[in-house]
């Protein structure tokens, strides 16, 4: 069944609001208020059309985040990045980006570094030609 | 104007084969062996004498910029040993010859007088096929 366009503003709405706002503790009764609907129907409409929950959609935005600032940020420390995203624990945080991204945090910036220190030696032609722009 | 080549791929069949190919019977040294995400391996290798110039050993993969069909063609072309990647010099062709030989590389064709020198066409463990030519004057 296909979402109808006012359903699926006021979904995309609350989605916008979790990209804005991923970084504090939201709760499914914040996210859904954003779309006016209630809690459960929200939750239904939403993962019927974004194919995941607004949980999951939450997590995989603070994982961007956190591989973002891993990446990005040389002195920033694995609980910094953690509580800047989002999460309220280092624990969770660890296990969710290692079953996310198939690495610990540490071990995804290590390789990370290694990567963009290869891609230094690599003429840009070949980084192009073999789409290597995101890796 | 363009000055001068700093870069030429050779396609070879295994990087890691390739790599003790060029170094331990060809005498290259490795300039650049990185990995580049996790399936992309850059791997550069160059002469003695021009360390400013490095081969690429490229492994033709699907997934990067070929196709299976396209890796597969590459694959084939080497494999049917018809690919022919370039002219070394050497001080010595003879000499060099013996010495490769020995070492169990495989030749097209043994030294012999061309106008230009004296030329001997080996092939590399993946099947690409090089001259090796002492150019004339050089003893």
């Amino acid at each position: 069944m296909s979402t109808d366009l006012e359903t699926l503003e006021r979904l995309a709405r609350a989605r916008d609001f979790i990209d804005h706002c991923y970084d504090h503790p939201l709760s499914l009764d914040q996210i859904s208020e954003k779309a006016c609907f209630s809690r459960y129907h929200f939750l239904r409409l939403f993962r019927q059309a974004f194919n995941k929950t607004p949980h999951q959609y939450l997590i995989e935005r603070r994982i961007e985040k956190a591989k973002e600032l891993l990446r990005k940020e040389d002195d920033v420390r694995v609980t910094d990045v953690c509580f800047e995203v989002g999460f309220q624990s280092l624990g969770s945080f660890s296990s969710l980006f290692h079953k996310c991204v198939g690495h610990a945090p540490i071990t995804y910036r290590e390789k990370a570094r290694e990567t963009e220190q290869a891609k230094r030696q690599v003429p840009g032609c070949f980084i192009v030609m073999y789409k290597l722009e995101s890796v | 104007m363009i000055r001068k080549m700093s870069h030429a791929t050779v396609f070879v069949t295994n990087q890691n084969e390739a790599l003790e190919f060029y170094r331990d019977k060809l005498g290259f040294r490795v300039h650049t062996d990185a990995m580049v995400g996790p399936d992309f391996r850059w791997l550069t290798m160059c002469t003695n004498d021009q360390p400013d110039f490095e081969i690429i050993l490229l492994e033709p993969k699907p997934g990067m910029m070929m196709d299976q069909e396209t890796s597969n063609a590459i694959r084939t072309l080497l494999g049917k040993g018809v690919l022919g990647a370039g002219v070394f010099n050497t001080d010595d062709c003879r000499g060099t010859y013996e010495e490769m030989k020995a070492k169990g590389v495989q030749f097209v064709s043994e030294p012999a007088e061309r106008p230009y020198g004296v030329e001997a066409v080996f092939r590399d463990n993946s099947g690409n096929w090089f001259s090796l030519t002492q150019p004339t004057g050089k003893s």
